[in-house]
């Protein structure tokens, strides 16, 4: 075959490759929104229904009135947004300090901070709960949240995006009289949106999505969050696979709407905050 | 705000700026510029500072230390040297918990490495419709743990959809979560497929900052595909492949809600990842000091692999 031809074959071999790759990828989110709308015996039809006969939307309001989810949902946004605050404020915070001062033990700082990015709450799941027990953060709001309000991940993003900011914005605005925390809040805050909206992303995903922290800290039914909750469901009634996956596209819902609108952001934070140090 | 002490700072622009100059007046009026930014400095870093030490310092201190007593929550702790350490490696469980989890790490990390690659160099040809196939790409990585545990355990009952397309291409029904032989690899196969889109997201990054100019050079010279991929992408990719590296195996290790609403630990344990023998051990038997040990193995082994990778990371010309 001659080179052209061949060059083009393997074009069409590629596009051929995104295409059945993007199948693999979506092909369980489409047969959980198709499931969602099936009757409960259609769900495991043969041969394969792919589609419902008619689309069961009472599914619907049939899986949320199961135990609390009303409540799950409350408790999730609760979490992931306060989380999402405490991050962006304390990791920008702390990205500006090391990055745009110098003062004694700044490195070591630094290095202290990333170290905790290898004691994830897996590792140290006993005592962190003995600690928010001594803090009184146990079966309350308070200790779903303020255990997770600061990561060294958040802290490595911003410390790397505001790096790479002018000094002379800094130092113009300190000419100009601004205190030090204006210069945060007023230049450097409206400097790194792409970071904050990265940051804001992964913090609001992994947050609403929380659940051995909520499993540990947590044992009453009104402070459950949503992935307790569609776990429970699913423990109680493993059998309605189509009121579980009902719940399960609603609990989608808010993550897939947050990255759609940070999406930009997202992949521009990440290209931006320079993986390499 | 800080604005109250803005009056103070009257800066003389005169030549030789001395940043000794008295400025602060809220700062008691004495500190030096450059003391007064040193504060500063440390304030700003502070608050993540203390919340780390309180959060994340003290319980890794608090583990080390619990891991030679005997606690079961109610009564006070004893201290029993190390009678936790020799507990867990007499227990076959924990030896089996410390397997799955190296058998689900590599097997999780080894082909997200390699695929997320070949996503990103399929990403970054162009296509028709391409901003549109990426967001379809990447919006997997918005999706919650506990929705694909749920929806993949739908796909994998026996009468799933997994069955159901095997059955096309001749392949018999298994039940894939409750098979001692195929649950792990159920899992495994979950994990590569969300990782796949965010490493991929990363990598992508990666290719989009090789100056365009490079492949033009090699063009030039008379390189073709495969050579340009070799000498030019890989070299410069390294960082990001180091990088993509470490969080995936960082990120597999920890893998707990799957094994967990999935499988349960079983059948016969052949999914008991190790954090999960941790929770199991803490929470479910109250053995606390027990779990604290068996938390210090899987630090080291974290530490470990940490140590590993940056030695790698400086040796690739990072740093």
């Amino acid at each position: 075959m001659s080179r052209k031809g061949l060059l083009r074959w393997g074009g069409r071999l590629t596009t051929a490759l995104t295409v059945a790759g993007l199948g693999l990828v979506l092909l369980p989110y489409f047969w959980m929104l198709s499931s969602s709308v099936k009757t409960g015996s259609e769900v495991f039809d043969l041969p394969i229904k792919w589609l419902p006969e008619a689309a069961q939307w009472g599914n619907y309001p049939d899986a949320l009135s199961r135990g609390k989810f009303p409540t799950y949902f409350f408790n999730s946004a609760v979490v992931a947004f306060a989380v999402m605050a405490g991050n962006l404020v304390f990791c920008s915070m702390a990205g500006y300090g090391l990055s745009k001062f110098r003062f004694p033990w700044r490195e070591a700082c630094f290095r202290l901070i990333l170290s905790t990015m290898m004691l994830p709450i897996e590792i140290i799941l006993v005592p962190t709960f003995l600690v928010a027990r001594e803090f009184g953060l146990v079966n309350n709001y308070g200790g779903l949240i303020v255990p997770l309000a600061v990561d060294a991940f958040g802290i490595f993003l911003m410390r790397q995006y505001i790096k790479d900011l002018p000094d002379s914005l800094i130092e113009a605005a300190r000419l100009d009289g601004c205190g030090e925390f204006g210069i945060f809040w007023r230049i450097i805050l409206p400097n790194c949106k792409p970071a904050l909206g990265a940051l804001a992303l992964l913090t609001f995903r992994d947050n609403w999505d929380q659940f051995l922290w909520p499993l540990i800290v947590a044992s009453k039914d009104t402070l459950k969050t949503f992935p307790l909750g569609l776990a429970q469901m699913e423990g109680i009634d493993s059998a309605a696979y189509h009121e579980i996956m009902a719940a399960a596209v609603v609990g989608m819902i808010p993550t897939a709407l947050v990255f759609l609108l940070f999406q930009r952001a997202f992949v521009r934070g990440i290209a931006l905050s320079g993986l390499k140090e | 705000m800080a604005e109250s002490y803005a009056p103070a700072a009257k800066v003389r622009p005169k030549a030789g700026f001395d940043d000794r100059l008295p400025l602060g007046a809220a700062w008691g009026g004495r500190l030096s510029l450059r003391a007064r930014l040193r504060w500063a400095g440390f304030l700003f870093v502070l608050p993540a500072l203390l919340h780390l030490l309180i959060f994340k310092f003290y319980p890794m201190l608090e583990a080390a230390r619990l891991s030679f007593f005997r606690y079961d929550l109610l009564t006070p702790p004893v201290f029993n040297g190390l009678l936790n350490y020799k507990a867990i490696w007499e227990n076959p469980l924990f030896h089996q918990s410390f397997w799955v989890s190296a058998k689900y790490m590599f097997g999780v990390s080894l082909p997200e490495w390699f695929l997320a690659l070949g996503l990103a160099l399929l990403l970054n040809r162009r296509m028709p419709g391409q901003p549109l196939i990426r967001l379809a790409y990447f919006l997997p990585i918005a999706m919650s743990q506990i929705v694909v545990a749920m929806v993949w355990k739908f796909m994998y009952n026996p009468l799933g959809l997994v069955n159901t397309l095997l059955g096309f291409v001749g392949i018999g029904r298994t039940n894939w979560l409750s098979t001692e032989e195929t649950a792990l690899p159920a899992l495994i196969a979950i994990g590569v497929w969300r990782g796949i889109p965010l490493f991929g997201v990363i990598y992508l990054a990666g290719l989009q900052s090789i100056p365009k100019e490079y492949y033009e050079a090699a063009t030039i010279d008379g390189a073709g595909p495969w050579q340009r991929f070799v000498h030019v992408t890989l070299p410069l990719l390294m960082p990001t492949i180091l990088f993509v590296m470490v969080m995936s195996l960082l990120s597999a290790v920890k893998v707990f809600l799957n094994p967990l609403v999935m499988t349960e630990g079983g059948p016969n344990g052949t999914t008991r990842v190790l954090p999960y023998f941790i929770y199991e051990t803490g929470f479910a038997y109250y053995r606390m000091g027990e779990a604290a040990a068996a938390s210090m193995v899987l630090f080291a082994f974290v530490f470990g692999l940490t140590l590993i990778q940056l030695r790698l990371l400086r040796r690739g010309g990072v740093e």
